[in-house]
């Protein structure tokens, strides 16, 4: 079956294109923040070294969570798309470990490619980092970048680790019991746990942290992302939520408006969705009740490193989430093909389609948008009456608009483009396909 | 007018020169219920498509129910079938997350047209589907799932009918429900109905038999019987070979 995988990722390469793109940009994030631990270890304390492991750390620990959950997802989504050619397979006598060595097998391999392609691009990333923390004078202009061992493991590692328990977990659901219900009772629970985790973060940072200037930040921060995995994890209750309270509004254009409330629901491009609000939106939020509230007043020597950090995280992040979300959306909606062929041999104009497309996206974003700001208050509200004295930040909506602009581009831009490459042509091949 | 479809000497070439349709002409008069055979590769399901306007033919004319089918883009022969034909597919294409109601009255609401629940209702009953109005199609076994088909085909009153392999996928005794079902449709409301098939018992319930062989008019068959049809059919190679 190992040789089956590996014919077909040569066969369909296009196919694993989603898969690769995420794990070779988490892999080269990875092995970036992870080469500043392998700088770090020629380096004393006086020229920098704190700051060096400091930045690996935080910033690694973020890029593991986003990583993980990316790879775990494009991996899951484009497994389903075969299962067609699962079906043939097992028709033709695969056994359901054969199918899952096989699914593995070329999770694997991705991952592998993936990881050493990601090798020279998380090399130079690496040295623009150092070459951050050079520029804030965190570190000394005489501290070279390194890339070694550290860098190299963590990026293959991690990859490879999380390529093989996403294969093996996607490829028990494909080989297992076919049509079996993903199970939402597990699903809720993680996300309860995500959730409770959130909130405590948040509670000590209003308890515990207040008064304690900066360092509020370390629980407020993780509070926010917490938040925004738990309710990521609840993508599909929310959505459902969402479409409920917008129907008659989705209603008002007719059939297109019916078949998107009525078609199969796109929670998993939610997911994507609200976590880069949620984290982008509370981190910057974070970091401006910061920049006021360290105005005019003599801040420990870290402060800058952890500014500039966080900006290089949120950019990280938002160019990460966003190819995320951009290979969920072209995954979903390519897989669904058939269903708008079957609706055009129904009647519907490609107009009509695309427009049910562009409603189905407009949930999905408002979900992900408002999603992502109750997850970035689990930050904003603590941070703010911890640092500021304050729970209601004294800041302007304009940086949150920025955000959800983003998020509405990154959304409609995916869906519709490739909405509108699965319409063209005929319909009558497109059913057969 | 008295011909449902008419086809004007039509040709379909594909990129890459394969020609599947080389100068068809024919008629399928008004209310009448016509079988189209051939052997695979034949063009008879490149006819349907262009005759149906799911597919544009590089040369020739199609007139369904009088009206000249002209459009050139996407939008424009979607709303000209939208009025006029009605499809019957081997594989149903009936949307899965939709109930079996809300497929049949689909093309209707994407015409922007209310959809008269009494209607509906009374055309599912007459099917034998009123009481799985409700379901998904999931549910379905294929024999009610092609009748759910055959009920959305009808439920915009298109003059015109095209059947793609209806029974294709069917066990023997709902193929022989389908096929009545469709016989009704031409004898109890008056439409035309076109069907391409490769089996000589589906074709024996139609009025007639054109039968099509390397894209062209390879004679017909009246009032046909599984028998007269299945030899013909078998007999369409000679033919061939014996003019070219």
């Amino acid at each position: 079956m190992i040789a089956v995988a590996l014919r077909n990722l040569r066969h369909r390469p296009g196919g694993f294109v989603a898969t690769f793109l995420s794990a070779f940009l988490g892999a080269a994030l990875l092995m970036a923040f992870a080469s500043l631990l392998d700088t770090a270890s020629g380096v004393d304390a006086a020229a920098g070294h704190e700051s060096l492991t400091t930045t690996a750390t935080v910033g690694g620990g973020w890029c593991l969570i986003i990583v993980a959950f990316a790879v775990t997802s494009t991996l899951t989504l484009a497994i389903r798309q075969r299962d067609q050619q699962i079906a043939l397979l097992r028709s033709v006598g695969a056994t359901g470990p054969q199918l899952r060595r096989m699914i593995v097998g070329e999770a694997v391999a991705v991952a592998l490619v993936a990881s050493a392609a990601a090798v020279p691009v998380g090399l130079v990333l690496g040295r623009v980092l150092v070459g951050l923390l050079h520029d804030t004078g965190q570190v000394a202009t005489s501290v070279g970048a390194a890339f070694g061992p550290i860098a190299l493991g963590a990026g293959f590692g991690v990859t490879l680790l999380g390529s093989l328990v996403a294969g093996v977990a996607a490829a028990r659901r494909a080989a297992g019991h076919g049509r079996r219900k993903q199970r939402p009772r597990l699903r809720r629970l993680g996300a309860a746990l995500f959730l409770l985790t959130g909130a405590n973060c948040a509670v000590l940072t209003a308890t515990l942290m207040y008064g304690k200037g900066i360092d509020a930040m370390q629980t407020a921060g993780q509070a926010g992302i917490w938040a925004s995995i738990g309710l990521a994890l609840l993508a599909p209750e929310l959505l459902r939520l969402v479409t409920a309270v917008l129907s008659p509004l989705v209603r008002l254009f007719g059939a297109p408006g019916e078949l998107a409330l009525q078609g199969p629901r796109l929670s998993s491009a939610v997911m994507p969705v609200l976590l880069f609000t949620g984290i982008a939106t509370g981190t910057v939020y974070m970091q401006g009740i910061e920049d006021r509230a360290a105005a005019g007043t003599t801040q420990p020597g870290y402060a800058q490193d952890i500014q500039t950090l966080n900006y290089v995280v949120v950019g990280l992040i938002t160019v990460f989430v966003a190819i995320m979300l951009v290979n969920t959306l072209i995954a979903a909606t390519a897989h669904r093909r058939r269903e708008f062929a079957q609706q055009r041999l129904a009647g519907a104009t490609r107009g009509q389609v695309t427009a049910m497309v562009a409603l189905e996206g407009l949930l999905i974003t408002v979900t992900g948008v408002l999603g992502g700001l109750v997850a970035a208050l689990f930050t904003v509200l603590p941070f703010g009456s911890a640092r500021a004295g304050r729970v209601w930040p004294d800041a302007s909506p304009a940086a949150f608009g920025i955000v959800a602009a983003i998020a509405v581009m990154l959304t409609a831009t995916a869906l519709l483009r490739t909405a509108r490459r699965s319409v063209r042509g005929p319909a009558t091949a497109a059913v057969r396909s | 007018m008295t011909d449902g479809v008419s086809l004007d000497s039509l040709y379909k070439t594909y990129d890459g020169g394969v020609t599947a349709l080389d100068g068809v002409t024919a008629a399928f008069p008004a209310g009448s219920f016509t079988a189209v055979m051939g052997p695979s590769g034949s063009g008879k399901s490149t006819l349907l498509q262009c005759a149906a306007g799911l597919d544009r033919p590089t040369g020739g004319r199609v007139f369904i129910d009088g009206a000249e089918l002209t459009a050139t883009d996407d939008t424009a022969m979607t709303k000209f079938r939208r009025t006029r034909v009605g499809f019957v597919f081997q594989d149903y294409n009936l949307l899965p997350s939709l109930t079996v109601e809300q497929n049949v009255v689909l093309p209707l609401r994407l015409a922007g047209r209310r959809a008269d629940r009494h209607r509906v209702r009374e055309v599912l009953d007459r099917l034998g589907l009123g009481d799985r109005a409700q379901d998904l199609p999931e549910r379905l076994s294929g024999g009610q799932r092609q009748r759910v088909a055959v009920a959305r085909a009808l439920v915009t009153e298109p003059a015109v009918i095209f059947a793609d392999e209806p029974t294709g996928a069917l066990d023997l005794r709902s193929a022989r429900e389908v096929l009545t079902l469709l016989r009704t449709v031409v004898s109890g409301h008056g439409r035309t109905v076109v069907m391409v098939t490769h089996d000589p018992v589906a074709a024996a319930y139609a009025d007639s038999v054109l039968f099509l062989a390397d894209g062209r008019l390879a004679g017909s068959l009246q009032a046909p019987t599984a028998d007269a049809a299945a030899e013909r059919l078998a007999h369409l190679g000679d033919r061939v070979g014996a003019e070219a």
